[in-house]
């Protein structure tokens, strides 16, 4: 497997990056991790002339909470989210990284990159468009932060501008009495999900609050499960919730068949997990110690 | 010290740590792709996009013109200064044109249409890219059922997509069915396409040298004395002219056996390029499009007889077998199901109708199991249906069916000969290892939670050293029959004890079995054996049958290596009664203080392998006329005491030996993800004698995984126009050593009458975690009504199953008369 040629430049920071990207212009692109971009390329289905290494950058990867908000480099690769205590607090956070891929993926993608490259069945944007999470964008121009939702436009399509770089991702710190979870169907470690589901919710007494649901992989782009999360607002979430929960999250599932499955299996597999999830977040947001895993097929 | 451990006890037998684990583990080990010659050459392949296809154009001007491209080769110039491959099969099969570069018709997407020579290989995948092929697309077929319609027809000088078909008939069909109590009708199963993915995909490097016009070829081929009669006859060389060397190789399971088109480009390219070496390595993604598939086979209009006791008595059945867009090794798939006819069971009256058909999808070669497994995968469910409908239980079944410990060995409705077996006590083994009784009641309390758990019964065979006469079951006029291995075992210049075999093993560990039969004939030990393994014309071991394939190095090789060391025995215990003084029989073998060495018991003296070795090699001149024979280099081949077998009657015996393999799974049905759970599994295996039992227990933990993962993750999937959708491993998902369950292994040990000690081949495995996992599939859902009809099952499946059951259109694939 052999990329097409390509002129390598490395950037000492990101704002250099920026600065190379509007220098050079159509052809170049961003390299982080290499965990979507190398296989693609390797594939010939990229062939980008230059390639700006951002990976030997200094500062870029960082965990860091500041008041009610994590704060996470770009560059920080899921490894480092998987394994910090930090991130840890967030469920759902530390739910998603310790599940991507295996341990090598693990170690070289970073989150920027998962965002970066919108790909329908990656983990990061489903599991944090479940909470309130921010992206921050430099560029030669300026800087500016975007809601992940207006982020995230389609199908590998961002609001990332050409000139554009992701610089940190910021993540709105649950209040307590909140809970969440991200649980995938996976037919194997390394592959893409069949279906994901992301979990947020808090409690009042036993009333769900604030609950917010979003599937990944069923559609173009994750989605939010509006049906679902009315189905549980303001109640108690008993079977009947969860139910009602499973069911709407079946019908707003919009996948295709494909190899990992058929549609139908999809928005079924989708309707069971988000009832797992939910009842592993419910635990959380009563401050239990509930472990949860990927279901592999 | 060594002396006394090895006059105690055989080498034979025991857990010997592998010779080869030293080089391997720590990464020294030699791959094709480790060797790299002078100003070697890299080799790209053009592949198709479409299936099916007529090509109009190629043009590779904008290839040539790029810098770093030595020379582009198309199929046209291929077919113009070679002949087509032979094809094994009688016509219509006979008129194919098999060429290694497509000529003016694609068959399947990933067929090569032409190949680039570059300087390196990023540069051959550059150039690659600019050889533009202009193709008009047609109609693709895709599966065998509407191959066999020949609407579309794939090879026009065949004129049909039928490659081969037979009728196997024994017995007395009609009278059965006339006395039958039951009935059963089983419409359609259909076992899956999948492959092997060995670690190490193809590599060939290949130089043809202008100076001694000869072909030079390193490379991973695992069948490569099948290969130089393919190549010799195709490129018009004498064989001997052809030098094929392999060295370690990461994996075949029989896929590397059809390499031989892309090993013929690689010679032809090196001649185009004057004489410079070519190298070609395959990528995963061409591994997976276009190297080889298994076998797919749909069984059709099945009908079962059987008695009050549901015994089965007679069966019928259409089999129509998918081979890919080439026949290549087919069709001896044809034949080669017909080893293990009746499988594990008794009933002697059967028809089976077996077609073979062509279809656009890449060819098909010998996977692990092959042609076999798919046979014995439609025995198990058979028995396993006709157990459910009869409502009697799954293991009881069986043993009324097995063939029984006193019938061995037994012949077959067709022939064969069971060496050995003990098919009941494998199964109580089994059972006793699983915990049979408690799953049994676990599995009771749980249907009443409305949880789905089977637990499921798989027996298989593992038929090896095949009787290669049976290709002429399928052509007549086909000129092989037999079997045979070389081995050589010599005494080197300084007395050194070296074996050379004709395999290539892929993990099998010869080096180390070799070398425990010969210590136990010389009464040394292993670690004094040096064994030469990987294939090599020039060490002129090999015979016509030599590789590494079907289930035979136990018996075949080891025979030939026992056979060797014995007649190089021989030649030194004349040699030291002259050396002696002596009489032969006065002498012993064993190790002194300067190595093995042989003595005379009655006076002490000794003589080492240096002396031995230095009175034939060096010192000649003190050899008496009497002893000039003998070289201290012995090459033996092994013959399998075979017979042709009777064409017309398709009779006689197909292969020497039978292992067997019996495995339990429990499974369950995950509630709302539909995901089939391994909950509990056992393997008991029966090869006869185990040379090294844990060099065995290896095979059968690899066989199981490749089994389950074939069960639930692994498929070669086509759409309706023929595109693959499976050429990665993000869509093939082979399996892992995380998808595994434990397994808990057992065996027994029935020593085969027909190896000289008593051990079967037994490195495929027969496939049983597929026989096992669709038993207990079946048996989770058949309170559900529903059957198990294909090989391959994951949530999604189960899922449309269920709910086509749920909804009412679920067609009912079984159907029982009842006549009593
Ligand atoms: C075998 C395998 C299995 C995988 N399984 C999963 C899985 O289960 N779940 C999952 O979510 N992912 C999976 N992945 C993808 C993995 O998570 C990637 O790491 C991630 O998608 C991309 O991150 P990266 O740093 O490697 O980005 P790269 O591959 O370097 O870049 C990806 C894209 O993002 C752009 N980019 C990168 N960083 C920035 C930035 N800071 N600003 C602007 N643009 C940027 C690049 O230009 C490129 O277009 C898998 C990958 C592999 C190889």
């Amino acid at each position: 497997m052999y990329t097409a040629a390509f002129e390598y430049h490395r950037a000492s920071s990101l704002e250099e990056a920026a600065t190379m990207l509007s220098q050079i212009g159509e052809g170049a692109k961003i390299l982080a991790g290499g965990q979507s971009l190398i296989p693609l390329m390797k594939l010939r289905l990229a062939a980008p002339s230059h390639l700006i290494d951002i990976g030997f950058t200094s500062g870029g990867s960082y965990i860091r909470e500041e008041g009610r908000l994590l704060r996470l480099g770009a560059l920080t690769s899921h490894a480092e989210i998987e394994l910090s205590p930090v991130a840890q607090r967030i469920a759902i956070v530390h739910d998603c990284a310790a599940g991507i891929a295996d341990v090598q993926v693990r170690n070289r993608g970073t989150i920027g990159g998962s965002l970066a490259e919108a790909d329908p069945s990656g983990d990061w944007a489903t599991a944090l468009l479940a909470l309130s999470a921010e992206v921050h964008l430099i560029s030669p121009a300026g800087e500016r932060t975007l809601a992940l939702d207006d982020f995230i436009k389609d199908a590998y399509t961002t609001a990332l501008r050409s000139n554009e770089v992701i610089a940190e991702i910021r993540v709105h710190v649950p209040d307590a009495g909140s809970g969440g979870a991200y649980i995938c169907l996976k037919r194997a470690a390394p592959v893409y999900a069949t279906a994901s589901v992301a979990v947020e919710l808090k409690l009042e007494g036993n009333v769900c609050r604030q609950p917010a649901i979003v599937l990944g992989c069923v559609g173009l782009r994750p989605i939010r499960v509006d049906g679902a999360e009315a189905a549980l607002r303001g109640r108690e979430i008993d079977d009947v919730a969860l139910e009602a929960a499973g069911e709407a999250v079946r019908v707003a599932a919009d996948p295709e068949s494909d190899m990992r499955g058929s549609a139908e299996y999809k928005r079924t597999v989708a309707g069971a997990l988000v009832k797992r999830a939910l009842r592993a977040a419910l635990g959380r947001a009563r401050g239990e110690i509930v472990e949860t895993s990927h279901l592999y097929a | 010290m060594v002396k006394t451990e090895t006059e105690e006890k055989n080498w034979v037998g025991r857990p010997v740590p592998r010779k080869e684990e030293n080089r391997l583990l720590r990464g020294r080990g030699k791959f094709a792709d480790d060797i790299k010659l002078r100003n070697m050459l890299y080799l790209g392949f053009v592949r198709s996009s479409y299936a099916h296809a007529r090509i109009v154009a190629v043009d590779t001007s904008r290839a040539q013109a790029r810098k770093g491209v030595v020379s582009v080769l198309t199929g046209p110039e291929i077919a113009s200064e070679t002949q087509p491959f032979l094809e094994i099969g009688p016509e219509p099969c006979a008129k194919i044109k098999d060429y290694p570069l497509a000529v003016s018709k694609i068959r399947y997407q990933g067929e090569p249409v032409a190949a680039v020579l570059a300087e390196s290989p990023a540069l051959a995948v550059d150039a690659v890219e600019l050889v533009d092929v202009q193709y008009e697309p047609l109609d693709p077929v895709v599966d065998v059922e509407e191959a066999l319609k020949d609407e579309s027809v794939l090879h026009e000088e065949a004129a049909t997509n039928r490659v081969w078909r037979g009728v196997f008939e024994y017995g007395n069909v009609d009278q059965a069915f006339a006395e039958a109590a039951y009935v059963v009708d089983i419409d359609r199963l259909h076992f899956h396409r999948f492959s092997s993915t060995p670690l190490e995909t193809n590599v060939i490097l290949a130089q043809w040298d202008g100076k001694d016009e000869r072909i030079y070829y390193w490379c991973n081929n695992s069948f490569p004395s099948f290969a130089i009669q393919f190549l010799a006859a195709h490129l018009g060389v004498p064989i001997d002219r052809i030098r094929v060397e392999t060295s370690d190789i990461g994996g075949s399971f029989g896929i590397k056996i059809t390499s031989y088109p892309q090993m013929a480009v690689c010679a032809l390219a090196s001649r185009k390029a004057g004489g410079r070496a070519v190298k070609w390595v395959e990528t995963r993604s061409e591994h997976m499009l276009a190297s080889a598939h298994g076998n797919e086979r749909t069984f059709r209009r099945t009908r079962v007889a059987l008695d009050r006791q549901g015994v089965i008595t007679a069966l019928v059945s259409e089999h129509l077998d998918d081979c890919g867009a080439y026949p290549r090794y087919e069709p001896l798939g044809c034949v080669i199901w017909s080893q293990v006819f009746p499988g594990v069971y008794r009933f002697r009256n059967a028809r089976i109708d077996f077609t073979q058909a062509v279809t656009n999808k890449c060819p098909v070669g010998p996977n692990r199991g092959y042609s076999r497994m798919q046979h014995l995968w439609f025995l198990e469910r058979v028995v396993d249906i006709c157990a459910h409908q009869l409502a009697i239980p799954a293991d009881e079944m069986r043993l009324r069916n097995y063939i029984r410990r006193e019938e061995f060995p037994y012949t077959t409705p067709n022939g064969c000969v069971y060496d050995s077996g003990n098919y009941a006590k494998m199964l109580d083994v089994a059972k006793a290892l699983i915990g049979w009784e408690e799953w049994k009641k676990k599995q009771a309390s749980a249907r009443e939670e409305g949880r789905l758990i089977g637990i499921g019964i798989g027996t298989t065979l593992d038929s090896g050293t095949n009787n290669f006469g049976q290709s002429q079951i399928v052509n007549p006029a086909a000129p092989f029959s037999g079997n045979s291995q070389g081995a050589n075992c010599k005494l080197d210049i300084y007395g050194e004890v070296v074996v050379a075999v004709g395999s290539c093993p892929q993990g099998q560990g010869h080096e180390t079995t070799a070398a425990q039969v010969v210590a136990d004939v010389l009464n040394i030990h292993p670690d004094t054996v040096t064994v030469r393994t990987g294939f090599d014309t020039e060490r002129n071991v090999h015979t016509g049958f030599s590789g590494t394939y079907a289930s035979q190095f136990a018996v075949s090789g080891l025979s030939a290596v026992h056979g060797a060391a014995q007649k190089l025995k021989h030649e030194m215990t004349r040699l030291a009664a002259f050396a002696l003084q002596a009489s032969s029989d006065d002498l012993e073998f064993g190790s002194g203080s300067t190595g093995p060495e042989i003595r005379s018991r009655s006076t002490g003296a000794s003589i080492n392998y240096w002396g031995l070795s230095n009175i034939v090699n060096v010192n000649s001149a003190v050899l008496p006329p009497e002893l000039h024979d003998i070289t201290l280099n012995c090459r033996y081949v092994w013959r399998a005491p075979f017979k042709v077998p009777d064409k017309e009657k398709k009779y006689g015996s197909l292969t020497l030996t039978y292992a067997s393999q019996l495995h339990i799974a429990v499974v369950e049905i995950e509630p709302e993800t539909f995901i089939p759970r391994i909950l509990d599994y056992a393997a008991v295996d029966d090869c006869g004698t185990r040379i090294n039992p844990p060099i065995v227990e290896g095979q059968v933990y690899g066989a199981t995984a490749h089994g389950i993962g074939a069960a639930l993750m692994e498929r070669c999937v086509y759409d309706s126009l023929g595109n693959m959708l499976t050429s990665t491993f993000s869509d093939y998902t082979p399996i892992t050593a995380m998808n595994m369950p434990n397994v808990k292994y057992g065996h027994i040990e029935t020593p085969s009458p027909h190896s000289y000690s008593g051990a079967k081949g037994m490195g495929e495995g027969g496939a049983a975690p597929l026989h096992a996992i669709s038993a207990a599939l079946q048996d989770a859902l058949s309170a559900r009504g529903i059957v198990i009809a294909d090989s391959f099952n994951n949530g999604d499946s189960l899922f449309r199953a269920l709910a086509e059951q749920k909804s009412g259109q679920g067609t009912k694939p079984v159907k029982v008369e009842r006549r009593s």
